[in-house]
């Protein structure tokens, strides 16, 4: 459970963090939520899915690592092993939260697009944090110049967390689009391992083929103009890697 | 106007207590029709035959006169299949009284709403937020065996595990025969076969904020705000059904000369002309009862409540848990239900005036809510336990409280409207020749129902060790139906099946009937019929998977009060 705490130029000051170790975030990740601008480089690894988030019940945009809950078949020795790391992982240990959600709402930076409602945070217990008796180590980076300005690293995580703010107001968007259009569809998946070991996968969703295929030329236009058919074409064709992930899971298996 | 007859019935009063003043119509203004009031019951045995054109034109316009729950879900159900939002649909024209607001009692629905909402094109959510609705999973009664405290036992809405593929019952009575006593009310029927008890019980919802609207782990039916639920269903008949909505009072009928009602007239807005007419008055029973005078059929021998006490107590907290179904606990000369909204309960004390007086009733009211009722205005409603002998008479159904009531044990008053508007809607016969073989289709179906409806709510007193004068004569043979009595025989030696019951859709299926006799300790004797036990590992299996249904819901599914809340704020996904 992330340890959230505002970020205090004083208390912060000479903090040292490893941004390589943001992939143990993922470690039991079986649904990671992605948003529309990475869909493509998503897809180029993993099935893009929708699926509805457990508190709010609404759709979001998933990449499907695993099997069964709090299994990543891109997770292992310590590290993520996807070429590219989602938006969810980069961001880490940085978050925004609302002002109550912080130990010390006072005294904070503002998040990057100023909405002051918002209180930019970071996890006291993520692992990019470096531990004190592993200072020796010169490969890390600090939120403070000497001077107390941003540091460059500091710099990018901000346009980091900014991007994911806008990419998810993106996706709820695009949800909202697909809900309208009715494109959305209930994905059951019956998957038998090499092992015979079967699992059923439910609760996912993706594109609606045939309904697409049958929109009317202006409602397809308006999709257009909208700039949605580019992830919504991607979500269709992401669900194919459906079967490298099935051989991710067999290689597995096979070394237990 | 020639070969028409009017009829003419009085409003018992109008709002301003100066009596009734007709405007002029338009279609009759060389009438008078204060001083021209002929009062002239339909004559059906001077009827001339209905003429070859009427009776083949084909039914256009539905008039529904009354604008309660039953109006407006008639007037839906009727307008969505018939497509009233489009130019060649049936038009439904409602007419709602101003002066006479509904009796709005009803606050318990079955399963069935579900079919009824979605076949009306509603949003689960938009219903959810702006009626005050929450789940219901079955009703719990309380002390209606020997009245002790731990005395209960549940009539869930899903079936006992392995109904239809073994004499379960048979089972359940072998078990409890060797399991220990103290361990009395998890080997209780419902909850040794039915996993919904558990989940009411721990004040559970039926699915989670994840499932579609509609959808579920357990079957489930609504409580609701009656008072909110007919706008809310006017706003939709009108906005999207084209249900054509006119707000006046009907003040007279004109009959056709074969005893149809040609059309009937309103206070302002002139007459309203129809091919068939849906009473919806309400207790008042204008077209059917007061028209037509067809007959009422009292049940007051079998069942013997006739008064309400109902009074709205506030929640003491926001989030004081909602209680996952209707509670219903048996007193001295009636019972109480108890009903969870999102904001405040509805709580009613029926009672049987013969065997305790109002201030008696209120008392027992007041010692239920507690403290709270001090600040809080109890209502009296009359309740007149019976139906008309005939609800399709002519052109003209009655739906909902023009055809009869009962007490609100098992929220029968919906359920009843709900049936009757699907039937009307589809059934709706293609022209007027037609209509009196729906019309005789429609008086079986429901006379059928209603003397089931009777049956079942009776069999709750029949099997009562209570000794108060009103249990006691609630157990005479003489109050109760033979049909009743012959099943109770039969049931002596099986337990209740399908066979025993002839609707293809039957409003309380022999699932039903087991609950209730085996949760009040009813006992069928096997002991003619060994072989039907003859599987026990089948059986111990299902005792098994029920169990496992148990943990399995109650890991998952989160408070009626938490997924509410969370409807409120996220609302339902339509997939």
């Amino acid at each position: 459970m992330a340890q959230l705490v505002a970020i205090n130029p004083q208390l912060h000051q000479h903090l040292r963090l490893q941004p390589a170790n943001a992939g143990r975030h993922s470690e039991d990740t079986q649904l990671m939520p992605v948003v529309p601008a990475e869909f493509a480089s998503m897809a180029t690894q993993a099935p893009i899915v929708l699926t509805k988030n457990g508190q709010t019940g609404q759709f979001v945009a998933v990449a499907l690592l695993g099997f069964a809950p709090g299994e990543n078949l891109f997770y292992s020795d310590n590290a993520w092993q996807g070429d590219y790391l989602p938006l969810q992982l980069q961001r880490q240990p940085f978050f925004l939260g609302q002002a109550e959600a912080a130990e010390t709402p006072t005294n904070t930076s503002t998040a990057p697009n100023n909405k002051e409602d918002y209180v930019l945070c970071i996890d006291s217990d993520s692992p990019t944090i470096c531990q004190p008796t592993s200072i020796d180590d010169t490969r890390y980076e600090q939120l403070f110049t000497e001077t107390g300005a941003d540091s460059r690293y500091f710099q990018q995580a901000k346009s980091c967390l900014a991007e994911l703010l806008r990419g998810e107001q993106q996706q709820q968007q695009l949800v909202q689009a697909l809900l309208s259009y009715d494109l959305i569809q209930p994905l059951s998946l019956d998957i038998v391992f090499d092992n015979e070991q079967s699992t059923r996968l439910n609760g996912l969703y993706t594109i609606d083929q045939q309904k697409l295929a049958a929109l009317a030329p202006d409602k397809l236009v308006e999709l257009h103009q909208a700039g949605w058919l580019l992830p919504i074409y991607t979500l269709i064709a992401s669900t194919a890697q459906i079967y490298p992930l099935i051989a991710r899971k067999n290689r597995r298996l096979a070394k237990c | 106007m020639t070969g028409m007859h009017r009829s003419v019935f009085l409003p018992e009063q109008t709002a301003d207590g100066q009596g009734l003043r007709f405007a002029a119509s338009p279609v009759f203004s060389c009438i008078d029709m204060v001083t021209n009031v002929i009062k002239q019951p339909p004559q059906h045995d001077q009827a001339t035959p209905i003429t070859q054109q009427t009776a083949t034109a084909p039914i256009r316009t539905v008039v529904i006169v009354g604008g309660g729950n039953a109006g407006w879900l008639t007037a839906g159900r009727i307008a969505a299949k018939h497509k009233s939002n489009q130019p060649d649909g049936v038009k439904v024209i409602l007419i709602e009284s101003p002066t006479l607001p509904p009796i709005g009692v009803g606050e318990g629905t079955w399963p069935t709403m579900r079919s009824t909402l979605i076949a009306l094109g509603i949003s689960e959510t938009d219903f959810i937020r702006q009626c005050d609705v929450t789940f219901k999973q079955g009703a719990k009664f309380a002390q209606w065996v020997d009245g002790s405290s731990s005395d209960f036992y549940y009539h869930p809405l899903v079936l006992p595990q392995g109904f239809g593929k073994a004499e379960m019952a048979g089972y359940w009575q072998q078990s409890t025969a060797t399991a220990n006593n103290t361990s009395c009310n998890t080997s209780s029927f419902s909850n040794a076969l039915c996993y919904q008890e558990a989940l009411c019980e721990h004040g559970l919802a039926p699915k989670t904020i994840r499932h579609a609207e509609f959808g579920a782990v357990a079957n489930y039916a609504y409580h609701l705000d009656s008072g909110k639920f007919g706008p809310f269903l006017r706003q939709h008949c009108i906005e999207k059904l084209g249900v054509t909505h006119i707000l006046d009072d009907v003040v007279a009928v004109q009959s056709s000369s074969n005893g149809d009602i040609a059309a009937v007239n309103t206070k302002q807005s002139g007459v309203i002309a129809g091919d068939l007419f849906v009473d919806c008055s309400g207790f008042s029973s204008l077209l059917l009862g007061k028209h037509y005078q067809v007959p009422f059929k009292a049940c007051d021998d079998i069942l013997f409540i006739d008064t309400a006490l109902a009074v709205q107590v506030p929640y003491e907290h926001p989030d004081t848990p909602i209680a996952s179904h209707t509670i219903s606990t048996a007193q001295d000369a009636g019972w109480i239900w108890d009903i969870g909204l999102q904001h405040r309960r509805g709580v009613g004390y029926v009672y049987a005036s013969k065997y305790c007086t109002e201030a008696q009733a209120r008392a027992t009211l007041a010692r239920y809510v507690g403290p709270a009722i001090a600040d809080l205005s109890v209502r009296k409603i009359p309740i007149v336990s019976g139906h008309r002998t005939r609800f399709w008479q002519n052109n003209c159904v009655a739906v909902g409280l023009a055809a009869g009531f009962l007490e609100p044990l098992e929220a029968s008053a919906l359920v009843l409207v709900e049936l009757s508007a699907q039937m009307i809607s589809e059934q709706l016969p293609a022209n007027r020749a037609l209509m009196d073989i729906v019309a005789k289709r429609f008086n079986e179906t429901f006379l059928y129902r209603w003397d089931k409806i009777i049956d079942f709510l009776k069999l709750h007193y029949l099997l009562s060790q209570r000794e108060e004068p009103f249990w006691r004569d609630n157990r005479n043979p003489a109050t109760i139906p033979q049909s009743l009595q012959d099943l109770l025989q039969l049931w002596r030696y099986r337990a209740p099946g399908d066979l025993d019951f002839t609707s293809n859709n039957e409003v309380f299926p022999a699932a039903s009937y087991q609950y209730v006799l085996y949760g009040m300790g009813f006992k069928t004797d096997y002991s003619q019929s060994h072989y039907l036990l003859d599987n026990p590992e089948f059986a111990a299996q299902q005792f098994a998977q029920n169990q496992k249904m148990i943990a399995q819901a109650l890991s998952i599914l989160p408070s009626n009060r938490e997924l509410i809340s969370k409807i409120r704020e996220f609302g339902l996904s339509q997939l």
